[in-house]
């Protein structure tokens, strides 16, 4: 039996499993934690039960399809009063790529009620322990009364030594100096995971990281480089932290130096793709609107 | 490096492993003449011309002589066959030219095509192994009151397909065995894939703007 | 005798997914068999027309994370098709590495949880450790250890340099052992021939009969492999003997499977050795004109089918797509037949079923 509290030994705490219509992924993953030593979640004090009654934690997957929400709802209730809910993956948070399906019933906060999130698409079985550590800090703090405090490391941090060692496609990042506004990102995201909108003095980038599923194909289709993917896999949080979990960047217009025309001048990195060296003549088209552009380079001699 | 031989050379043999067979497992009782299937009296490829030959004979002979197969071949020697055929009620002796030509069902597919209100048509496309090639015989019916025979009767797999197709689309299959739902919950209403033209607010993305409303306020109120 | 009709969830046939069977029974043997899917039904190939075309390429990543490459790889096949783009030959190579990664990761899945299921918990882990060096091999290569997002329209957007093929050699070579000795343990070990060898039986006829597809097909006697039968990407310069055995029960589907994932190695070696150097990708962003085309593959489950049709624009008109698992379920009739209510989540997990693939 584990040993989850220094000096006694104690009950594991019963870690119970609801897919609500996944594509397996975290499910899988969810196998892993109970059958690969390295990832087992008997290190932190846990076992897996079969039985709703002995959930003291609940383990979601999926986006909850309509055919399978009358048996979750069912074994959700089934559950002790005093579990706490994690919603594994970006399904149940905003339904991931499954969103606004006919046959797609969620998000699962408008059913019943979550604790804690663990983005990813799926989680690594790291993010899936450090998921079930914050879900153990809310549940010790509800049966002490107490406030659930944050974990030591919480963000960004990366793991033990041995374990981390990968280039994990983790949360995007956005530079807003590189973007050029073409807004490729927004037509290849199947997550729908990116907004723009444009304000009196700027456009500006919102990336929802509960929608997004780290696939990097907005990374690999931008232009300039000015969405990345970064290694950081640590998205764990209170779902009542979800829609704070975004990435955002404002890109300001500049007026066109022929017409004066507000404009989203061209970054540096799009002149250096397209041309490699831009010279002196070349970098001025890039505070140009495309009506004096063409009116410059008719204009310019040919070389 | 493999035996293939080059996929460039148009005349040779399909590049393909043999097919074993038994007569013993063939569902038809009638052995085909020799000559006249897909493979020869190996089991082994036939030569692609004899191929495209003895199944454009098969079909010909089944639901009429206006019956053409168009052959694709790609850069691996993979053929695809595309044949419209001339009516509804050739399916059915077609689909049975194929079974006895040993093909098996891969696949069906119902849609609405391109301009499908304005021609007032709609398709179903049934698409057939025969030995690594595939051979695509679709039907054109009325987009409204369609109706198919089924052909589970001929192909057991085509079961599903066919119970899927119904719940998806407004087509009936007429003589199907067991035409229940399949995937699709009872609360649904019937025939989603009807609502794709026009667009309706049964597919809106309500959830969509609910959670990016949310999205937008959280990110007000931390400002 | 007494008849009775019993009805299984996901829970009482040990599979990781939500699932329903209603089973009649003869006495206490299985009679008959009504599956009734739909619980992950996604509505996904509605959800495809109204995506474009490189939106559907993550979307259909995530219908199922267990043949995940699959998909993506054979659904580009098919745009690739219609806008007639011969993908460079590195590209194909490297869609191959990817699909065969997955192969072996999914065919050691199936093959864990039928351990399980049987109760030898040892193996069970043993299988998983050696799964893992698998999985940490696509995490360290693509970033993500079920999805891997190498393929895109026109090649694929992921590379292999000297490092990464170095440590993905090593990997291959580590998995040999293992794999060698997994394959003898399924084959003779008494305590698994007495649970796996003789059961859930199909014939050969009945396999053909119910038109079933990959592992379990061959499982049966019957030769075909699309890589084979209908050859792709880089299959055509890959040297490898389809995998089949004759006895057609949850052993013989097994040793189908391990003598795959072996051969895997083999193919991803080969493929590292022939590596031809050139672009990741034909273009980036080519157009797509009005169509249809059929892409073919062999996913770990067996013959997966896309259909395309296009107008023009950059969302597909129609994208249907049938899985191997779909072809499988209903044969479970005759595996089950005569068999007894305890060896139904065995037979069951013994065709690797697919629910997320099956549902859409």
């Amino acid at each position: 039996m584990a040993i989850h509290e220094p000096g006694s030994a104690a009950e594991p705490v019963g870690l119970f499993r609801i897919n609500t219509g996944s594509c397996n992924g975290c499910d899988v993953e969810l196998a892993v934690t109970s059958a690969v030593a390295e990832f087992d979640v008997e290190q932190l004090g846990c076992r897996y039960t079969e039985s709703a009654h002995e959930a003291d934690i609940v383990l979601v997957t999926g986006p909850l399809t309509v055919r399978a929400r009358e048996e979750v709802l069912r074994l959700h209730a089934a559950t002790p009063r005093d579990k706490v809910t994690v919603a594994v993956g970006v399904c149940p948070v905003s339904g991931g790529v499954f969103r606004d399906s006919y046959a797609v019933d969620g998000p699962l906060e408008r059913h019943l009620p979550v604790d804690v999130n663990v983005p990813g698409c799926p989680p690594r079985p790291q993010a899936l322990l450090e998921g079930i550590r914050e879900a153990l800090e809310i549940r010790r703090a509800r049966r002490e009364g107490s406030e659930p405090t944050r974990l030591p490391g919480d963000r960004k941090q990366p793991g033990k030594p041995g374990t981390d060692n990968f280039p994990a496609r983790g949360r995007l990042s956005f530079d807003a100096a590189a973007c050029v506004d073409c807004r490729m990102c927004r037509h290849v995201c199947a997550a729908g995971a990116i907004r723009f909108e444009e304000r009196d003095e700027s456009v500006r980038l919102t990336l929802w990281h509960n929608s997004c599923v780290f696939c990097g194909l907005c990374s690999h289709y931008c232009p300039t480089g000015a969405l990345s993917v970064t290694g950081d896999w640590r998205l764990d949080h209170r779902a009542t932290d979800a829609f704070r979990q975004i990435e955002r960047g404002e890109v300001p217009y500049a007026p066109c130096a022929g017409c004066g025309e507000p404009i989203i001048p061209a970054a540096p990195q799009l002149l250096h793709a397209a041309f490699r060296r831009p010279n002196p003549e070349i970098e001025k088209l890039k505070n140009l609107c495309p009506t004096c552009r063409q009116r410059m380079s008719i204009g310019v001699p040919r070389r | 490096m493999s035996d293939r031989t080059s996929p460039a050379s148009d005349n040779l043999p399909l590049p393909l492993s043999t097919r074993e067979r038994g007569p013993e497992t063939s569902p038809h009782p009638d052995p085909l003449p020799e000559g006249k299937g897909i493979v020869d009296a190996g089991g082994g490829r036939l030569y692609p011309d004899q191929f495209i030959h003895n199944v454009a004979a098969a079909l010909a002979g089944a639901a009429g002589e206006q019956t053409e197969v168009a052959w694709r071949r790609d850069r691996k020697g993979v053929l695809t066959g595309w044949c419209r055929l001339p009516s509804g009620v050739a399916l059915l002796p077609a689909a049975r030219a194929v079974a006895e030509l040993q093909g098996r069902l891969a696949m069906v597919t119902a849609y609405l095509p391109e301009r499908a209100q304005e021609k007032g048509e709609r398709e179903i496309a049934y698409h057939f192994d025969l030995d690594g090639a595939t051979l695509t015989l679709t039907v054109i019916l009325p987009l409204e009151w369609s109706r198919v025979p089924s052909l589970t009767p001929i192909f057991r797999n085509c079961d599903w397909q066919e119970r899927e197709l119904m719940e998806l689309y407004d087509v009936q299959v007429v003589g199907h065995p067991d035409p229940r739902r399949l995937f699709l919950d009872h609360s649904l209403p019937h025939a989603p894939f009807e609502r794709l033209v026009p667009y309706s607010t049964f597919t809106n993305a309500a959830t969509s703007k609910a959670l990016w409303d949310k999205v937008m306020a959280g990110a007000r109120e931390d400002a | 005798m007494s008849t009775k009709i019993i009805e299984l969830g996901s829970h009482q046939l040990a599979l990781e997914e939500p699932m329903y069977f209603r089973v009649q029974l003869e006495g206490d043997r299985v009679a008959d068999l009504d599956v009734m899917p739909g619980q992950v039904h996604r509505g996904m190939e509605h959800l495809v027309m109204r995506r474009n075309l490189y939106q559907n390429i993550t979307l259909l990543e995530r219908l199922c994370s267990l043949c995940s490459n699959s998909h993506p790889s054979t659904f580009c096949a098919a745009v690739e098709d219609v806008a007639g783009i011969a993908i460079p030959e590195r590209a194909e190579y490297l869609r191959a590495v990817a699909d065969e990664i997955k192969r072996i990761a999914s065919h050691l899945f199936c093959c864990a949880v039928q351990a399980n299921v049987i109760g030898e918990t040892t193996l069970f882990r043993r299988v998983m450790e050696i799964r893992e060096i698998m999985q940490r091999a696509k995490e360290a290569i693509y970033g993500n250890r079920m999805d891997l997002a190498a393929n895109v329209i026109g090649g694929v957007r992921y590379d292999l340099d000297a490092d990464s093929a170095a440590y993905l050699a090593g990997r291959m070579e580590e998995m040999k052992k293992p794999l060698d000795e997994l394959y003898l343990q399924y084959e003779n070990n008494p305590a698994i021939m007495a649970r796996t060898a003789g059961v859930g039986v199909l014939t050969r006829e009945a396999a053909r009969e119910w038109a079933v597809v990959g592992p379990v097909a061959r499982a049966c006697g019957i030769d075909y492999d699309v890589r084979k039968k209908s050859p792709y990407g880089a299959y055509d310069r890959l040297e490898f003997e389809v995998a089949l055995q004759t006895a057609g029960d949850v052993r013989a589907r097994n040793l189908v499977r391990l003598a795959e994932a072996r051969q895997s190695v083999s193919l991803i070696e080969q493929c590292l050795d022939g590596l031809p150097a050139g672009p990741l990708c034909a273009d980036t962003l080519p157009e797509i004109p009005a169509g249809e085309a059929i892409a073919k593959s062999e996913a770990p489950r067996g013959e997966l089918m896309y259909y395309l049709r296009t107008d023009g624009s950059d969302f597909p008109v129609r994208l249907k797509w049938r899985v191997p698992s779909y072809m499988n379920w209903d044969a479970l009739k005759v595996m089950l037949k005569g068999e007894p209510v305890a060896n139904i989540p065995l037979i069951v997990n013994s065709i690797d079923p697919c629910i997320a693939c099956t549902d859409r």
